[in-house]
C-alpha cells in the first residue's frame, strides 16, 4: 500500500513536470522550476516573456485541467463501481456522456436559432449531462432497492435515446460534424485558467464526497440488506455519492469533452495493486487518475506534434496494455 | 432487552406475508420460528430486524419502536445473521468483523480502542484467532457462518436475529454454531429470535417455539410442547413422530 502510494505520488510529480516542460518549444526543467520559484520571491527567472507565457498560460492550465479531469473521472468511476457493485460501471453509466454530447452538439452546430453559439458548449454540455442523470434517476431510482439493475438499465435507455438524438442533429448539421467529433473524443487543447476555475469547485467538493464515502462503500460490499442491518443509511449514501460522482463528471465533461477509459480502468488498476477496500482505492485513484491523464495528454500533444492525437485514443492505448500486464501478474479481485 | 411485536402485518403488493402477528419475547429468551416454506418466517424476522417496513402494527425493542430509531440506533439494538450472507472477496476476516462496529464509530472515524477490544473478545470467544487475517472468501462454509455470527456479536446488541443460520452446514457444524450461540446467550443474556427448518434442533435449542403458517401464528409455547403438538404435523402436511433420545426430543418424518 505504502509503496503504491509513493510510486503514485512520484508519477504525479513526474507528470506535472512533464506537463510543464515537454512541448514543441523546448524549455529546460530547472529553468521552469526557477521561474516558478521566482514567482514566490526566490531567485530569478531565466525564461523569456514568450516562454513564460507558454508555460503558465498554455501548458500550466492544460496540465491542471488534466489533473482535475483525471482525478475526478477515476474517483467517480471507482465510486460507481462500489455503489453499483458492478465492475463495468464507469462515470458515464447513467447518461452523462450522452446528455453532454447532445448539449454540446446543440451548441457547436448552433442549433439554438441564434440563441446559442459554440461558446455555449460547456454550459449546454453540463446541462445536458445533469438532465440525463436526473431523467435516469427518475426512471430507475425508485426501484433501486428491489432491483438495483433498474437504474443501470435506465441509464442505458436514456443514453441510447440521447445518443440517437445527438447523431440525428449531427447529421442535420454536416458543416459542424468534424468539430462535434473532435469534442466527442475529448481534448485538453482548449484549457484555460478560466475553465480550470470553473470546474475546480465541483471537482474538489465532489471528489471529497466520493473519498469521504469510501468506508460506506466498504460496508456496502456486503449488500444492501446487510449494510442496513449494520447501521448504514444505504439510500442516503447512494443518493449522495451518485449525485457527487455525476455532478463532478458533468463538470469535467463540459470542459474537456468525453475522455474515455480513465474512469473504468484506473480504479481497476488500483484495485489490483492495493486490494478491495475503497478506503485505499479511492484516494489512490485520485492521484493515479490525475497522473495518468496528464501523462497521456503529454504524449497526445507531443508524439505527432504539431498535430495532436485524440486524448481518448492515447488513454486507451496506454491504459489497456498496462491493465493487461497487471491483470496477468496479479490475482484478479472481485468487487 | 425485550422484543414486542404488536398486530404486525407485512405485505408485498397484494400478497400478505405476515398477518396480524403478536409476539412478546422476554429478555434472555431464545425464540425460534418454525413453519413450512412460504409461511412468512423470513419476512417476520426481517421486519423485526428493521429491514422491512410493516404495513400495519409495530415492532419495539425494550419499549422503543424500531421506526423511531435511525439506522445506527437500530444497529445497536438488533443484529442480523442472514440466510445467505454476502461474502465480499478480498476482505480479511478482521475487517469483516470490524463492519459490526460501524454503528458505533460512524463512517468518518476509525475503530476506537474500545471497538477493537470488542472485536478481539469475540474473535477469542468464537475461536477465530487463526483466521483473522485470512481472506473471507477462502473460509469453509462452517467457518464463514461462524464469522457471520461473530460479526453480529461484534455489534453488541442484546437482540440477535438469525434467519436459517445453519443452512448448508453439515451436522457437526450445525451443532457447533448453535452451541456457540447458546453459550453467548447464557453468558451475555442475549435475546435470540431465529428461524430454523430443522425441528429437532429448533426444539433442542429454543426456549420457545412459534409455528407460523400463511403469515399467522398457529402455535406459540414452550419448545417441548410445540414439537409434540398434532398441529405441527398438520401444518407441515406430513406424518411426524417425536422420539425421546436420552431426554431430547427428536422429530422424525414418517412416510405415509
Amino acid at each position: 500500500m505504502a509503496i503504491v502510494m509513493v510510486v503514485t505520488l512520484v508519477a504525479l510529480v513526474g507528470a506535472v513536470i512533464a506537463g510543464l516542460v515537454i512541448g514543441p518549444t523546448s524549455i529546460g526543467t530547472w529553468r521552469v522550476v526557477g521561474d516558478a520559484l521566482s514567482h514566490v520571491g526566490v531567485g530569478h527567472s531565466t525564461l523569456t516573456p514568450l516562454q513564460s507565457t507558454i508555460v503558465w498560460q498554455l501548458r500550466a492550465p492544460r496540465m491542471v485541467l488534466g489533473l482535475l479531469a483525471g482525478a475526478m473521472l477515476a474517483v467517480a468511476g471507482g465510486t460507481y463501481q462500489g455503489v453499483f457493485r458492478n465492475p463495468l460501471a464507469d462515470p458515464y453509466l447513467l447518461g452523462v456522456a450522452a446528455g453532454a454530447g447532445l448539449g454540446a452538439t446543440f451548441a457547436i452546430a448552433g442549433l439554438g436559432g441564434g440563441l446559442t453559439t459554440p461558446s455555449w458548449t460547456p454550459l449546454l454540455a453540463f446541462v445536458g449531462a445533469l438532465a440525463a442523470v436526473i431523467v435516469t434517476w427518475l426512471i430507475g431510482g425508485r426501484r433501486l432497492r428491489s432491483s438495483p439493475a433498474t437504474l443501470i438499465l435506465a441509464g442505458v435507455a436514456v443514453s441510447a435515446l440521447l445518443t440517437s438524438a445527438q447523431t440525428y442533429l449531427q447529421q442535420q448539421s454536416t458543416g459542424s460534424i468534424a468539430r462535434v467529433y473532435i469534442w466527442l473524443l475529448g481534448s485538453l487543447a482548449t484549457a484555460s485558467w478560466q475553465s480550470v476555475s470553473m470546474v475546480l469547485p465541483y471537482v474538489v467538493v465532489c471528489a471529497m464526497i466520493c473519498v469521504g464515502a469510501a468506508r460506506a462503500l466498504d460496508v456496502m460490499s456486503v449488500g444492501e440488506d446487510e449494510s442496513r442491518s449494520l447501521g448504514l443509511p444505504v439510500r442516503r449514501v447512494r443518493l449522495v455519492v451518485i449525485a457527487a460522482s455525476s455532478l463532478g463528471t458533468a463538470a469535467i465533461v463540459s470542459a474537456v469533452g468525453l475522455i474515455g477509459f480513465v474512469g473504468i480502468i484506473v480504479p481497476h488498476i488500483v484495485r489490483l495493486l492495493v486490494g478491495t477496500s475503497y478506503r485505499r482505492i479511492l484516494p489512490i485513484s485520485v492521484f493515479f487518475g490525475a497522473a495518468f491523464l496528464v501523462g497521456a495528454d503529454t504524449i497526445a500533444r507531443t508524439v505527432l506534434a504539431p498535430t495532436e492525437l485524440p486524448l481518448g485514443v492515447v488513454t486507451a492505448l496506454i491504459g489497456a496494455p498496462v491493465f493487461v500486464v497487471i491483470l496477468s501478474v496479479r490475482r484478479p479481485v472481485a468487487l | 432487552m425485550s422484543v414486542e411485536v404488536t398486530h404486525l402485518s407485512v405485505r408485498a403488493g397484494a400478497k400478505v406475508l405476515v398477518d396480524d402477528v403478536d409476539l412478546a419475547i422476554e429478555p434472555g429468551t431464545w425464540c425460534t420460528i418454525v413453519g413450512p416454506n412460504g409461511a412468512g418466517k423470513t419476512s417476520l424476522v426481517e421486519t423485526i430486524a428493521g429491514l422491512r417496513r410493516p404495513s400495519a402494527g409495530s415492532v419495539s425493542i425494550s419499549g422503543r419502536s424500531l421506526l423511531a430509531m435511525n439506522e445506527r440506533e437500530r444497529a445497536r439494538s438488533v443484529s442480523l445473521v442472514p440466510q445467505h450472507p454476502v461474502i465480499p472477496s478480498g476482505m480479511s476476516v478482521y475487517d469483516y468483523l470490524a463492519l459490526g462496529r460501524v454503528a458505533y464509530h460512524g463512517l468518518f472515524r476509525n475503530a476506537s480502542p474500545a471497538d477493537r477490544a470488542v472485536i478481539e473478545s469475540v474473535v477469542e470467544r468464537l475461536g477465530l484467532s487463526e483466521f483473522r487475517e485470512r481472506d473471507v472468501i477462502t473460509l469453509s462454509g462452517g467457518e464463514r457462518q461462524r464469522m457471520v455470527l461473530a460479526r453480529a456479536l461484534v455489534q453488541s446488541t442484546m437482540v440477535i436475529v438469525l434467519d436459517e443460520p445453519i443452512t448448508g452446514l453439515d451436522l457437526r457444524h450445525q451443532m457447533e454454531l448453535l452451541e456457540l450461540l447458546k453459550g453467548e446467550v447464557a453468558e451475555c443474556g442475549l435475546t435470540v429470535l431465529a428461524t430454523l427448518h430443522d425441528l429437532t434442533l429448533a426444539g433442542q435449542f429454543a426456549d420457545r417455539l412459534v409455528l407460523l403458517d400463511q403469515g399467522r401464528v398457529i402455535l406459540d409455547g414452550p419448545a417441548g410442547q410445540v414439537v409434540r403438538s398434532d398441529e405441527l404435523a398438520e401444518h407441515y402436511g406430513m406424518n411426524l413422530r417425536v422420539v425421546d433420545v436420552d431426554g431430547a426430543d427428536v422429530v422424525v418424518p414418517v412416510r405415509h
